[in-house]
């Protein structure tokens, strides 16, 4: 921060969608040489937005772009946006493993080492390896990207988006800006810390946005904080000067009021003493360590814990979906083996939710449909396997009604129904189906406060008839909602059990 | 007034039907094109009866395979199972007498499992994989043929005539397709199969065992094709060629992407493949007596073919299954 013009400003950016959503409001950030900023907020806070503008993928309606202090018309492109100095590299996606590294760094930029289209390959070879010293990564040049540990994979890709700036610019000496959208999110606990080494390594060669879930990678790791809330700016802090916890960021993500106003409504509940499901020294190397808990019938236990804490792979590890390395996990007395896919534990009684709903809804099928993949048993004839059409309509209108879906009719495409309709659908399935454990992965995620409630509300009417539920989520008012006791993971890690009085609490204080 | 109404929902039925089935539309206006421009060729009984001859040779081919396309695979091996299904008759028939024919659909079922395990447990592309068992088959059934085409008597009575013009075949292939749309509309199965094609994710977190599944797709394919081969053998003269021939592979493929199923999975079905086979036998017959040169109607042909597949990819706006 030698220079006090920054290199990249934003005044006043502005964005709307379709005149209803606010997405940025006349938010302003800057970027100076060699920093690090962070950017947080909460899932639809603005955040990838803003980042869009950014790389150039749309234009903000309104804004001012300055660039070293001269001011600018925004990029129209990504390839304008690199001009100027601004790469992105995605969350996922990205990597080609079947490139050598090499190969990879210079892709897309070939021309520059080509004589009559001829590659002069010794010449890449030798730039190539130049670049993994100056940038301090440790592999081979001549070595596939799938080789490489996931870190180093995206070591290499940062170093890509930084070279083909440089690239872009014809220069060595240009400012670069990286966008790191959630870098970590694939890797496991040792890598992220490698990977953070690196960035700070990197800094002296370009100047770094970070958008993180992440909170204590972001209070670590970075110069300066953002924080996002609703598409507004609600919080800049600069961790030279500001001492700050990963609470106040918490608060500041979440707002303050919000907490204060955590409903507690599971408190007063008796429950009974038959346990349905037992995890005993769970473990799944780089994502969670030796977590047990026990679940009673007409329970509902939250996993909580900043993303990366391993919540959302242990809850993926009870449905099936991935497997894990150590421990005991028993259903009902029987016990679940590692390895085993979903259909076999949704035998054994343990159904799994998930808000995102183009996982789990055939979007071009009609809503009927939708309902009676879930709920086969309900709809077939009782002596032949054949669908019989009538009850299909019955359970599905059933649904609908329940749930006051807004559709013409059940046979009504589901792709043609709002977010939270379709959300509604997808809970309405499994509430029809009735499993003994339900899994619930972000049960509201990127809904209206209508259609929460609405799902609030069967889920606890399938709790109160004995259904047990293990929720995974990142708001902290689910929590509070539906849970009975809520267990505390640290980067993987189970810290203590609370009940939602102590929740409420832990995470005010 | 009450007339009125039920005509006007009558209409109604009719305009839907026609909505949901955009290759319907086709054949009817492909039809009325051809009986225009060649009224003395195209509209005479023989022609019928060859659109029809082309239509059952189609489906029969077209049928098993259509319900693996709604899984999101791809069955090619159905040419494979009636040639050498056609040669295993011949080589048979001395030992086993009239029963030799029902080689054929043991050696459906059985390629089906073996497809469908390996598409499965190797994650091969299903396209390149019953390619590749087409051409295996083929070059087997040269090798036991001993490079002369064989032909079978004996099972003339399962085409003899019974309605003038129309083929006895027909008669057969009836029964296969309701069994055919009745597994995928009304069965257990055909909901699952429509669901992996559809969302293969969703299916395996709503319970469903995809692997198994998907290899019951691949077991029934086979298994029509081979039942539909009985008839098919017969009704394509009692021998079988010993190379492979590509339109035989290709037009019944071009049938079932005509009908509007995508090839993507989660669609369309034997109910479509009828139609796109009738659209299909329709246009080539069509063609066929105009008289342009062979090689050109390949050429169209091909061209048909690429541009549903461009259409079925992406997806017919307005396409979904009821």
């Amino acid at each position: 921060m030698e220079d006090n013009v920054p290199i990249i400003e934003l005044k006043g950016i502005s964005k709307n969608f379709g005149g209803v959503v606010q997405a940025l409001d006349n938010v302003s950030i800057k970027v100076y040489k060699n920093e690090v900023v962070g950017v947080v907020g909460e899932n639809g806070a603005g955040k990838s937005t803003l980042m869009k503008i950014l790389a150039g993928v749309f234009p903000p309606d309104s804004g001012e772009w300055y660039y070293a202090g001269h001011k600018l018309p925004f990029p129209r492109n990504p390839k304008e946006a690199a001009k100027r100095g601004v790469a992105i590299v995605h969350q996922e996606k990205g990597v080609i493993p079947v490139l050598r590294v090499y190969q990879y760094l210079f892709l897309g930029h070939e021309d520059k080492y080509s004589e009559f289209s001829r590659l002069k390959i010794n010449e890449m070879k030798k730039y190539a390896d130049e670049i993994l010293k100056e940038f301090n990564i440790d592999c081979d040049v001549e070595s596939f990207m799938y080789e490489l540990p996931p870190s180093t994979q995206k070591m290499i890709e940062i170093a890509k988006a930084v070279l083909s700036l440089r690239l872009e610019y014809g220069s060595d000496n240009a400012a670069p800006v990286v966008i790191l959208d959630e870098p970590t999110a694939p890797l496991t606990i040792e890598e992220r810390q490698d990977l953070f080494n690196y960035i700070l390594e990197m800094k002296k060669a370009a100047s770094f946005i970070l958008v993180s879930h992440i909170m204590h990678e972001v209070l670590e790791f970075t110069d300066r904080i953002y924080v996002l809330r609703d598409g507004e700016l609600v919080a800049h802090y600069n961790l030279l000067q500001d001492k700050i916890t990963e609470n106040d960021l918490f608060k500041a993500i979440v707002g303050k009021e919000f907490i204060e106003e955590l409903p507690i409504t599971q408190t007063e509940r008796t429950i009974g003493d038959e346990v349905v499901l037992v995890a005993k020294n769970l473990t799944k190397n780089g994502s969670y360590y030796d977590v047990s808990f026990e679940l009673r019938k007409g329970e509902c236990i939250g996993i909580f814990g900043p993303a990366g804490s391993g919540k959302s792979e242990i809850i993926k590890t009870i449905a099936g979906i991935l497997d894990f390395d150590k421990g005991v996990l028993m259903v009902k007395g029987k016990e679940a083996k590692s390895g085993e896919l979903p259909h076999v534990r949704l035998k054994k009684g343990v159904g799994y939710f998930c808000g995102r709903t183009e996982e789990q809804l055939f979007f071009n099928w009609p809503i009927r449909k939708n309902v009676s993949i879930v709920n086969m048993r309900k709809v077939l004839r009782k002596h032949f396997p054949v669908i019989n059409f009538d009850a299909e309509k019955q359970v599905a209108e059933g649904i609908m009604q329940k749930f006051r879906i807004k559709a013409p009719s059940i046979d009504t495409s589901c792709q043609s129904l709002s977010g939270g309709n379709k959300q509604k659908l997808s809970v309405g399935r499994w509430f029809e189906r009735r499993p003994d454990i339900l899994l619930l992965e972000d049960p509201t995620i990127g809904i209206d406060v209508g259609a929460r409630e609405d799902i609030y509300e069967a889920l606890l009417e399938m709790k109160d008839e004995g259904v047990s539920m293990i929720l995974v989520s990142d708001d902290p008012k689910e929590y509070s909602i539906l849970c009975d006791k809520i267990v505390f993971m640290k980067s993987g890690k189970a810290e203590k059990v609370l009940n939602a009085f102590e929740f409420k609490e832990a995470i005010a204080t | 007034m009450n007339n009125s109404k039920k005509k006007h929902k009558t209409l109604l039925t009719v305009t839907r039907t026609i909505w949901n089935y955009p290759p319907l539309l086709m054949t009817i206006v492909l039809f009325i094109v051809f009986s225009i421009l060649f009224p003395d060729r195209f509209l005479t009984p023989i022609n019928f009866s060859s659109i029809l001859g082309q239509f059952v040779t189609l489906i029969l081919f077209a049928l098993g395979p259509s319900m693996v396309v709604t899984t999101g695979s791809l069955d090619l091996s159905y040419i494979g199972v009636w040639m050498l299904g056609g040669i295993l008759v011949w080589r048979f028939t001395p030992l086993l007498g009239m029963a030799a024919i029902l080689v054929i659909p043991l050696l459906g079922l059985v390629t089906g499992i073996l497809v469908g395990i390996i598409q499965v447990k190797a994650k091969v592309p299903s396209f390149i994989l019953t390619l590749s068992v087409s051409a295996g088959y083929a070059g087997l059934t040269s090798v036991l043929s001993g490079g002369y085409p064989r032909v079978v008597r004996g099972y003339e009575f399962l085409t003899a005539k019974l309605i003038p013009y129309v083929p006895t075949a027909l008669l057969w292939t009836i029964p296969l397709i309701v069994v055919a749309v009745f597994i995928m509309r009304s069965t257990k199965v055909g909901a699952y199969f429509y669901a992996i094609g559809s969302n293969e994710e969703g299916a395996r977190l709503a319970g469903i065992d995809v692997d198994r599944y998907k290899i019951l797709a691949f077991t029934m394919s086979g298994l029509l094709t081979g039942i539909g081969s009985i008839i098919q053998f017969q009704h394509l003269g009692g021998s079988v060629p010993l190379t492979l021939n590509m339109n035989t592979l290709i037009q019944p493929l071009t049938a079932i992407v005509f009908g509007g199923t995508l090839l993507t999975g989660g669609s369309g079905g034997p109910d479509r493949t009828i139609i796109g086979a009738l659209a299909f036998a329709v246009l080539y017959r069509g063609l066929y007596i105009s008289l342009i040169n062979p090689e050109i109607l390949q050429l169209l042909i091909g061209l048909v073919l690429v541009l549903s597949i461009v259409i079925a990819s992406r997806g017919l706006k307005g396409v979904t299954i009821t």
